[in-house]
């Protein structure tokens, strides 16, 4: 060992040269290549994805729709209000076309837009809320409370959802819609919770985590930065997931009649048309079934898209790949850094 | 492994024992439930109560003066005995309703559940294999309005043009009324023409979801080194498509099959009312269009047993495709 | 053992038998935006045991697959690829049809990736592994499946209890050693190991090292070794090559590159390895990181980090030069580094504190003598 050589090795060589600015960090750079990781990349590779810009424009059309209803700027569906089995175009006042008693079809949907987007916001919150929860805390403390809470989760999984949803519906007559909603959900949490909880167990097992357990980081702050932060892109998939099962189940229990028939629904009125009109069996009442299953039909769409285009953006491998073929220079820019840590 | 056989088979019965309680729940404790629609009824036909409370106690397994435990006792003992009550609106015991009803909607809803994940894997493994390519894209757009499609819509759809516009296939039973319910050939075609398009509306619908998914998981799989040593390592492509790619792709989709199945049993409800199909979920609408609480809850019960039961069958089975999941620790099926 | 080493060395250096040989070879992404590997040209002799080092990112995974034609998509592999059978005809890799790549891969240059646990298919048993690779190369399936016990053997593991479990069943260790056998069933010539021992801990490793060397010896193997980790390997191999973003900057006899490293990266590497009996303060982490396959700065990729850059460094990339006969280094100051950055540890090889101390070779192999000579 010659210390004299170790000392002027450290006296005399500056290896941090500080033309390196490629790889110089400053804390602000580290910042805004957080914000370029997190937030500006994400967002462009979404924006670049036509699934996600299809979905939002569409769940941001039946916002609008929604929002116009609330504020009134479209008439309500009345009784009479045209003559009645318009059809579609024959009057373009009607644009839809009208029904057995004279309503307007296109003012029925309208109207029932805002009751539909509360309903599936709660539901969703709901399913995914308590998903989470009892799955990062069963998946985070183990033991009894994991067993108890997975045993609960088994018992009401066997349970099937829509029977049982009807059968409450059926005692309990909810009208309120953010009730219905939650309703809805009211199982559905169990599979989700389920497997958030062992991808919660996955986490946990990361090597940093393990540090910051050691460390004596207190679990709630270990939650919230940990674990989390990586159930996000989960989390955000499957509330779209829930949100459209929200539409299913409740236009289908409207449809079936057992939820009170008071409030506006797609359901209520292909209900109407199909079991007051004989929808199936008349060419003239069919625009009055068709109507309103397009406009489910659209809405789920545009959820499903909004889903797939996420998955795209959180799936670290689907992104890689996509961006390999898309041209969008953003996309390909997001991926060299991924594509080379993958292949190297 | 037997240890384990035993306490999964214990936590069946225990779910079993749970949904019938919870079912005498609600028929003993509903608000405005059909005992005091019926009761008031009777009361006004001149009924002595005494023949009332026998009348009832006849529909319920319930006697309305015994105490709450001795009624939860005896309602309990009748549905293990298989006694699920009698059916107000169509007068007839539950049980016999059901056993005519169960084998058609188990039919329909396996057939329609095993043909939506036979499909979706194989277009799944086929979009994954040629991703990005036009097949792909085409198929996932097909597989995207597939999903976003509710299954009673495509069923409205198909009763109406194939059943009531075209009239190329029936519109309502389980079989012809012409045909002898026996064994035969005609009976069998009869049932299977019956059975097409409430199956197709279930598979077509449900086929997107799993089609994506079964994509996504392909690809991740194919990423996967053990498949680029595979082929390093000179394997013939069908055998990495099917022992590398395929087995490692289905097997989570595994678990979603029960989901599945249980998602399809609940939507018979619908399903059956639109094609008249006197199944399960046909008689459950009845009864809830009736208020008709022991044929419902019997419904419900006998749905969920179905369930429960699938989910055991699934969770043996899976622990034996997959080697990773121990015996023990199969809790991880779901 | 130290002698049979040196001398398998020596013999193969001197009868220039080259068993592999990579020519200006690139592999670019993004229609030739980016490479991952850069005009690389190396010789690998027959029975040599070589190291190639560098650190994470630098592309010595794309090197090894290289060698088998077997970039991952959508990577685009240039250059020229020979493959020298004992007494055959040149073999150009690159031009081989689909039947021969096939051939060629496993039956005469095998390779273990890095992670074993991956490179296992999950769901099938390790006994299925070593019967479908036999039945894709119309190997006989007894004959095989005996070798296949007999190499597992040789790397101390329990043949029949291995085979007839699934992956998962076996440790990293197990999982690492019964993939080597994998790799070795069909009897290849060539072993190109990518990490073999990353993911392993110290002890695991250094018994790994010890079977591989038994291996090389029975089965006569040329062996590839990939690693970042340049302790390890250089008590394993006959011959280093230094690789720093993308290109090989440096390539010698592993006493030669220990004793007499001439590039400013593999001296700085060489002072950056922890080191048992050197206090930790004389320890020095290289500044800066590597270049990422966009941004490889103009010149010579490593300026930005080296304490001898200067304006031709800018300019220029260096070409290889040649330090004694078989020692090249690509750099423009290649004479000057010795004096610009000493090693931490003493090169003259009288005391305990070289670089291989902390290897502590288990079978006692040292490299240690074959350093002495001091400064040049």
């Amino acid at each position: 060992m010659k210390p004299t050589e170790t000392d002027s090795q450290v006296g005399g060589v500056d290896w941090s040269s500080s033309n390196a600015a490629a790889t110089d960090l400053s804390r602000l750079d580290r910042y805004r290549d957080l914000y370029q990781e997190r937030v500006y990349k994400p967002a462009v590779v979404a924006w670049s994805d036509w699934r996600t810009r299809f979905g939002l424009l569409i769940v941001g059309f039946y916002v609008v729709v929604a929002l116009i209803a609330a504020l009134g700027l479209y008439p309500s569906p009345e009784t009479n209000q045209a003559p009645r089995y318009l059809l579609p175009l024959e009057n373009m006042d009607y644009v839809l076309g009208t029904t057995a008693t004279g309503t307007d079809l296109l003012a029925l949907l309208v109207h029932a837009t805002p009751e539909m987007m509360l309903m599936i916001t709660s539901g969703a919150i709901w399913a995914t809320g308590v998903a989470v929860v009892l799955g990062t805390v069963a998946g985070f403390k183990g033991g009894t409370t994991d067993r108890v809470l997975m045993a609960i989760a088994d018992f009401v999984m066997a349970i099937p959802g829509l029977p049982l949803i009807m059968i409450l519906a059926i005692a309990f007559t909810p009208e309120n819609p953010l009730v219905l909603g939650v309703l809805i959900t009211l199982n559905y949490w169990a599979g989700l919770g389920r497997s958030i909880r062992s991808q919660v167990l996955t986490i946990r097992e990361q090597n940093y985590v393990e540090a910051s357990r050691t460390m004596g980081t207190p679990t709630h702050r270990i939650i919230r930065k940990d674990i989390i932060p990586n159930l996000m892109p989960y989390v955000t998939v499957n509330f779209v997931t829930a949100a459209r099962y929200v539409i299913f189940a409740s236009v289908g229990l409207y449809f079936l009649g057992v939820l009170p028939i008071g409030a506006e629904n797609w359901g209520i009125t292909m209900y109407l048309a199909y079991s007051t009109a004989g929808a199936l069996y008349t060419i003239e009442a069919a625009h009055w079934l068709i109507a309103p299953m397009l406009a489910i039909l659209f809405l789920s769409l545009g959820l499903i898209l909004l889903g797939q285009g996420m998955d795209r953006v959180f799936n670290p491998r689907v992104r890689t790949r996509l961006a390999g073929e898309s041209e969008s220079t953003a996309g390909s820019e997001a991926e060299d850094s991924n594509a080379s840590t993958e292949i190297l | 492994m037997s240890h384990y056989l035993a306490k999964r088979t214990a936590r069946v019965l225990f779910t079993v024992y749970l949904v019938a309680t919870f079912t005498f729940g609600m028929i003993r404790l509903l608000p405005g439930g059909p005992l005091t629609t019926l009761r008031v009824k009777l009361a006004r036909q001149g009924m002595d109560p005494d023949q009332i409370n026998a009348y009832i106690e006849n529909y319920q397994n319930i006697r309305p003066d015994a105490t709450l435990l001795e009624q939860y006792q005896s309602y309990m003992l009748s549905v293990a005995g298989g006694d699920l009550g009698r059916s107000i609106s169509l007068d007839e015991p539950v049980t016999n309703i059901l056993a005519e009803a169960v084998p058609w909607t188990v039919f329909v809803v396996v057939v329609s559940t095993v043909l939506m994940f036979a499909f979706a894997v194989l277009f799944g493994a086929m979009m994954a294999y040629w991703e990005g390519s036009r097949f792909d894209q085409a198929l996932t757009g097909v597989s995207i309005l597939s999903a976003s499609v509710p299954f009673y819509v495509l069923a409205l759809l198909l009763v109406y043009f194939l059943g009531y516009q075209y009239q190329v296939l029936p519109t309502g039973g389980t079989t012809g009324l012409a045909v002898e319910k026996e064994l035969s050939v005609p009976f069998v075609m009869s049932a299977l023409e019956h059975a097409i398009l409430p199956v197709a509306s279930f598979t077509i619908t449900g086929m997107g979801v799993q089609a994506l998914a079964m994509r996504g998981n392909s690809i991740q799989v194919l990423g996967e080194d053990y498949v680029r040593v595979a082929r390093l390592r000179g394997l013939a492509d069908r055998r990495i498509a099917t022992r590398y790619v395929g087995r490692n792709a289905i097997l989570p989709m595994y678990t979603g099959f029960l989901l599945l199945l249980g998602f399809n049993l609940g939507g018979t409800i619908i399903l059956e009312r639109i094609f008249s199909y006197p199944g399960l979920g046909f008689y459950m609408f009845k009864a809830l269009k009736a208020r008709d609480y022991p044929l419902m809850m019997g419904t419900f019960l006998v749905i969920t047993v179905a369930l429960v039961v699938g989910a055991y069958v699934a969770d043996l089975t899976y622990s034996k495709v997959d080697p990773r999941i121990s015996s023990g620790g199969s809790n991880e099926a779901y | 053992m130290t002698a049979s080493h040196s001398s398998t060395a020596t013999s193969a250096v001197d009868a220039s038998d080259t068993i592999l040989e990579l020519r200006n070879a690139s592999v670019t992404y993004d229609d030739g935006e980016s490479y991952v590997l850069d005009d690389v040209s190396i010789d690998i002799e027959r029975n040599e045991i070589i190291g190639i080092v560098g650190e994470s990112g630098s592309g010595k995974s794309m090197l090894a697959s290289a060698l088998l034609d077997a970039i991952p998509d959508p990577g685009l592999l240039s250059g020229e690829v020979s493959y020298y059978p004992e007494g055959g005809e040149r073999v150009d890799v690159l031009d081989l049809d689909g039947a021969s790549l096939k051939e060629l891969r496993w039956e005469e240059v095998s390779m273990v990736f890095q992670g074993a646990m991956s490179s296992f298919n999950p769901t099938m048993k390790v006994r299925g592994h070593f019967e479908e690779t036999l039945d894709a190369h119309d190997a006989d399936r007894t004959a095989g499946m005996a070798r296949a016990r007999e190499l597992l053997e040789d790397l101390y593991l329990d043949p029949q209890r291995v085979l007839d479990s699934y992956p998962h069943e076996l440790s990293g260790g197990m999982q690492q050693r019964a993939l080597i056998a994998l790799s070795l069933v069909l009897e290849p010539d060539v072993l190109v190991m990518d990490e073999p021992t990353a993911a392993l801990d110290l002890l695991m490793q250094r018994s790994i090292l010890v079977l591989l060397e038994k291996l090389q010896e029975k089965y006569d193997l040329t062996m590839v070794f990939i690693t970042h980790d340049l302790p390890l390997v250089a008590s394993l191999a006959d011959r280093l090559a230094v690789m720093y973003a993308f290109e090989l900057v440096e390539v010698g006899p592993t006493e030669e590159i220990l004793g007499h490293a001439s590039h400013p990266y593999t001296r700085a590497l060489l002072n950056a390895t922890p080191n048992l009996d050197a206090p930790l303060e004389e320890m020095e982490a290289i500044e800066g990181s590597s270049p990422a396959p966009v941004n490889v700065p103009e010149g010579c990729s490593f300026r930005p980090r080296c304490p001898l850059a200067d304006e031709s460094c800018r300019v220029d990339a260096p070409e290889h030069s040649t330090v004694v006969d078989d020692h090249s280094v690509a750099c423009h100051h290649w004479e000057d580094s010795a004096g610009e950055i000493p090693l931490n540890y003493a090169p003259d090889g009288g005391t305990s504190a070289d670089v291989d101390a902390d290897g502590g070779t288990p079978d006692g192999m040292d490299a240690d003598g074959s350093r002495g000579g001091g400064e040049r």
